[in-house]
């Protein structure tokens, strides 16, 4: 028991390279995600009939499905149709799906909380719809969202963990690994949630920061 | 003024035959309306009589169910199609002040104000920032460029949307009420650039609760109730001499307020 410190002390740098991949994976699924949550933010309500269907889609199965079950089924349930892809790549694409979802959500909520009279205003000066969304609507819309959206990533970079069960070699694999290895699983677990928590608390910080901060003109 | 001689004065906005209804409430029937360059029409009458609608329809913020709106020569038929580039005309003659002013609060007051003359009239920065500069000097609000919006006292405010409005060049000028949100001294300073512009020729429609506005710089009062216009003239004439019961008693409860 009292070995439990040193023990954690010496595991914790070896896990580093695991914590690298695990934020590597957080930032690839926002970095293709935001761009799809965005796209699926405006198509859930579209009145293009095609451009709708597929936002809701892809929407409602992204939240409605547990991450770790879209997870399984891009690596596990696809090669069923001749698709083969590397446990890295489907983990991605399995965040990538959720992300999208949930931030279509966020990104909406933040729109539609633009105030009515900002959008008539812009529209009694004559500006195009285009320049309304580009000017007025999405600069303020994400501006509302962005708290929210980083307390979505803190979540992802949690969420990062479910890779494991496809063998990523990300924190929680390596983590398990080294657990099995030494059946030191407590100091190995400790040490793994020691480092999810170093980056999620302070990054949930800085999230309510940034509400505070961007609240100062309103 | 149509049956005296002819004369050489236009009408900048013409609004013909407008109605409209939401649902199986009738909130315009059949109102027509002409505002000739340089004039100052006010808009009085009773809580929803329909005057913020009229007003509304004109730059079609609201879509009228039938009628045609004319403004500087740009015609909108409710029956017809609207083609974007019409609206858009349409629009950039004629400048809204809203009660609330309706500003970006993500911008800063310049920002506000040049954004509309780079995107809508495809100014340079450098010259929709010059013509920004020149019509804040002239509300006296300088200073106030690099604020945000919500830095600003409400009659600052009011006087940032109607120099955003004016910085577009608009033909006619259409106030909702500019001063009902605002604290009665500060109201002033609105109605001082109003009675300003009204002097330099601007044309404008301004729906008020303001009696001393509306008598002293309107040329034209308009009484609306029930979705119609239910007299117009001369605002002196008609706040002394009512012909009609309905304005009758609004001018009465206005009065004794
Ligand atoms: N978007 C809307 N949907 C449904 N009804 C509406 C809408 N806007 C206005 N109305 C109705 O239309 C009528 C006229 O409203 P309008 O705002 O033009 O009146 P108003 O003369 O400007 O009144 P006020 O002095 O209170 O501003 C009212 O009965 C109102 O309830
Ligand atoms: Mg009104």
């Amino acid at each position: 028991m009292n070995a439990l410190l040193p023990d954690i002390a010496t595991i914790l740098p070896t896990l580093l390279g695991g914590l690298q991949i695990s934020l590597t994976l957080t930032f690839f699924s926002l970095l293709f995600g935001l761009p799809f949550g965005m796209l699926f933010s405006f198509g859930v309500t579209a009145d293009n009939k095609i451009f709708r269907y597929i936002s809701v889609f892809f929407v409602e199965v992204g939240r409605g499905a547990p991450a770790l079950v879209l997870l399984q089924l891009m690596y596990y349930g696809l090669p069923n149709v001749q698709i083969t892809l590397t446990s890295l790549v489907s983990a991605c694409l399995a965040l990538v799906w959720t992300t999208a979802a949930y931030t279509a959500e966020l990104i909406r909520g933040g729109i539609q909380s633009v105030p009515h009279g900002e959008i008539e205003g812009s529209d009694a000066l004559g500006m195009s719809v285009r320049d309304r969304l580009r000017f007025i609507v999405i600069p303020q819309g994400m501006r509302i969202a962005l708290p929210s959206l980083m307390g979505f990533a803190v979540l992802l970079f949690q969420a990062t963990s479910l890779a494991y069960t496809v063998a990523v070699p990300e924190l929680m694999s390596q983590a398990y690994s080294t657990g099995s290895s030494t059946f030191k699983y407590l100091p190995a677990f400790i040490a793994a949630g020691l480092l999810y928590a170093a980056i999620s608390i302070p990054a949930t910080w800085l999230s309510v920061l940034t509400e505070k901060r961007l609240s100062r003109h309103l | 003024m149509s049956h005296t001689a002819p004369t050489k004065i236009r009408n900048v906005v013409q609004v013909r035959n407008l109605a409209k209804a939401y649902g199986d409430n009738v909130v315009l029937r059949d109102v027509s309306l002409s505002v000739p360059e340089g004039s100052v029409t006010a808009m009085i009458g009773p809580s929803g009589a329909g005057k913020s609608t009229v007003l509304r329809c004109m730059n079609l913020l609201e879509k009228p169910d039938s009628g045609e709106i004319e403004i500087d020569g740009h015609v909108i038929n409710a029956r017809k199609k609207i083609s974007p580039k019409n609206l858009a005309a349409l629009r950039r003659s004629a400048g809204m002040v809203f009660q609330h002013f309706n500003l970006f609060p993500h911008m800063t007051v310049l920002r506000n104000i040049s954004l509309p003359q780079e995107r809508i009239l495809g100014r340079s920065r450098d010259e929709a920032n010059t013509k920004t500069m020149e019509l804040l000097t002239r509300m006296g609000l300088g200073d106030k460029a690099d604020h945000y919006p919500a830095r600003c006292s409400g009659g600052q405010q009011q006087r940032i949307a109607i120099a955003r409005a004016l910085a577009l060049g608009p033909r006619v000028m259409l106030f909702d009420e500019p001063t009902s949100a605002l604290d009665p001294e500060v109201g002033v300073e609105v109605l001082e650039v109003m009675k300003e512009l009204a002097s330099e020729g601007m044309t404008m429609v301004v729906v008020t609760h303001e009696m001393g506005f509306a008598a002293n710089v309107s040329n034209e009062l308009v009484v609306m109730a029930d979705g119609c216009i239910i007299e117009s003239g001369d605002p002196r004439q008609i706040m002394s001499d009512p012909q009609h019961e309905r304005t009758r008693r609004f001018l009465r409860a206005v009065l004794e307020r």
